[in-house]
């Protein structure tokens, strides 16, 4: 401590008492330091986050195509949206594409990670026969299941040994929205397999030795020791399951346009069509903030979940 | 039958089912890889052609040849390595300033931080649009990688790891006389290698494969990335299956590659954000 370090906590009171301008004491020097450390960050989100969010609220109240300047209309966009059959069209899809992935990917998810936590000869390799889909991107994704529906395509073609007739799968109002329901299932189990599957090995195994011990059977074990000890994992997989099915994007443009008939136009599509295709900035901007309200209540309704589930 | 050759028959069943899973999981990838060695016709034929008769390796050049694709495949690159690198930097930067110091409203700071999860690109499209617009970085490497280079899934799953450094490690480079970004860069940074793996891999996967983005802001041939040029290969050769199969098979390699090697890393990140406090 003999060092006469300017840092060191002993020249605190002294600091303190010295009244020139630009001196700071210990304390405030960290402050400033840890403030600093996160002030570029700070910006950015300022810059790209804050300051577009609050962007695009304000500009849900002007007509804009980009070229002529923008005009104030009021609530002019969200009547618009209202009065759009196409909208609520897109919040039905996106709502019902959503659910439709969310919902079997918790349950699936929990039971592939069982499946591959238990002893098995080959465990390594079966476990990266089912991540690797992970690792694929979106647009490969989307052009080899475009292929795998094809009407001549591999679907079909299995479908046909049992004897089940040709299906459009990609071209019918009926099996459109489902046959990409199904890619994001298979898309998603995987990824949440490995979140459910780190939340079981977090489980100390004594736990599992000592209800055995008690007589506790499979069943019961999995009921009393394994579901309440995953309930925080459970939770993030929730939340993160339904964030991550509200954007999808890349599929309904690449496979099938938001068709037939906008039976695959979920709400990010129906944004990006009405932005950059129809040029109405506004009414796109608009139906932007009733979706990440949307988002918002989700989450916060989750958020709620977890404390209670937490506590 | 006792109740013990009975559970291990059971258990040999449980296993196979998950194996024949495994299979189903990856058909998708191998019928890709087989068609994108047929020809035209042989890749829609009845009965299904498992293996193709003759590989035809020409359906690799002739498709790597309709568009640019050695420059779509160097921008997505590029983009991906400078946002990755970003997100390195500036996550580890703030998460290291929230999670050992304190100063009014850090609290504050995180959660409006932590909010943005809630807020990509998706979201908030048009308006990022037109920031980027206003800084004049349309068609631009700029425009690609600035807006996403600092990422509040970044910032979180490194706080999470350094949150458990301990304190001491810090203090005594700090009575040793290290400056601040000194025990930023020679002491915290080195000490959470695996959570920065993790956080690599993780942004690197995600950013090659950005496509809205792009889609939106790109529209100089020579800026296009890669998932771009796949896409317009959809667009004006709908019918060459074959050649899109091979095309896709090409974007695939850089993933799987990542993937083999980084494996664990990959793991690591999706399961150091989820499950802690």
């Amino acid at each position: 401590m003999s060092n006469g370090l300017p840092s060191v906590p002993v020249s605190l009171p002294q600091a303190r008492t010295a009244a020139r301008p630009f001196s700071l004491t210990y304390a405030n020097r960290l402050r400033l330091a840890g403030f600093l450390f996160v002030l570029p960050a700070l910006l950015h989100f300022a810059l790209f986050k804050f300051y577009p969010m609050a962007q695009a609220l304000l500009l849900s109240f002007f007509r804009y195509d980009l070229t002529s300047s923008p005009e104030f209309t009021g609530l002019g966009n969200y009547r618009a949206l209202y009065e759009n059959p196409l909208f609520h069209q897109a919040l039905g899809v996106s709502a019902k594409y959503t659910l439709g992935v969310a919902i079997p990917e918790w349950f699936l998810a929990l039971g592939l990670a069982l499946l591959l936590n238990r002893a098995m000869p080959g465990r390594g390799l079966i476990r990266l026969a089912y991540f690797l889909p992970i690792a694929m991107s979106q647009i490969v994704v989307a052009l080899v299941w475009k292929f795998l529906y094809h009407p001549h395509g591999l679907v079909n073609g299995l479908l046909a040994t049992v004897g089940i007739g040709r299906i459009n799968w990609l071209s019918e109002e009926a099996t459109a929205l489902p046959a990409l329901i199904a890619i994001g299932v298979w898309r998603g189990v995987p990824l949440f397999a490995v979140v459910y599957l780190a939340g079981l090995q977090a489980i100390p195994r004594d736990y599992y030795e000592a209800a055995s011990m008690d007589g506790a059977g499979p069943w019961q074990r999995f009921r009393w020791i394994t579901l309440p000890l995953l309930r925080p994992t459970m939770l993030f997989v929730m939340v993160m399951s339904l964030l991550m099915a509200m954007k999808v994007f890349t599929n309904p443009l690449v496979m099938t346009e938001g068709g037939p008939n906008g039976s695959t136009r979920v709400l990010p599509y129906f944004i990006y069509e009405t932005g950059f295709a129809f040029f109405r900035m506004g009414e796109a901007a608009a139906a932007s903030s009733i979706l990440f309200g949307l988002a918002l209540l989700f989450t916060l309704i989750q958020f709620r979940l977890l404390r209670r589930g937490l506590a | 039958m006792n109740a013990k050759t009975r559970s291990r028959v059971l258990g040999w069943v449980v296993t196979l089912l998950t194996v024949a899973g495994a299979a189903f999981v990856l058909l998708p990838y191998f019928w890709m890889v087989s068609s994108s060695f047929k020809t035209q016709d042989a890749i829609f034929r009845l009965p299904l052609e498992w293996m193709p008769r003759e590989p035809r390796w020409q359906n690799y050049p002739s498709a790597l040849g309709r568009f640019p694709f050695g420059v779509y495949f160097f921008n997505s690159t590029v983009m991906a390595l400078a946002v990755m690198a970003g997100n390195l930097f500036f996550g580890s930067l703030a998460a290291y300033g929230l999670a050992k110091f304190r100063f009014p409203l850090r609290e504050l700071c995180f959660r409006a931080m932590l909010s943005t999860l809630m807020l990509p690109l998706e979201i908030l499209l048009v308006p990022t649009f037109l920031v980027v617009r206003q800084l004049g970085l349309l068609d631009s490497y700029g425009g690609l990688i600035v807006p996403l280079a600092v990422d509040a899934f970044g910032i979180f799953l490194m706080r999470q790891y350094i949150t458990d450094l301990p304190d001491s490690l810090i203090e005594a480079a700090r009575l040793d006389g290290c400056t601040e970004f000194g025990i930023y860069w020679r002491i915290v940074l080195p000490n959470c290698r695996p959570a920065l793996a993790a956080l690599a891999v993780l942004s690197f996967r995600e950013n090659w494969d950005q496509f809205l983005w792009p889609l939106v802001i790109i529209s100089k041939e020579a800026l296009k990335t890669f998932p771009l040029g796949l896409a317009q290969f959809e667009g004006f050769h709908s019918a060459s299956y074959h050649e899109m199969m091979a095309a896709a098979a090409v974007g695939m390699i850089p993933m799987i590659l990542l993937f083999l090697l980084f494996q664990r890393a990959f793991v690591r990140g999706l399961t150091l954000t989820g499950l802690k406090e």
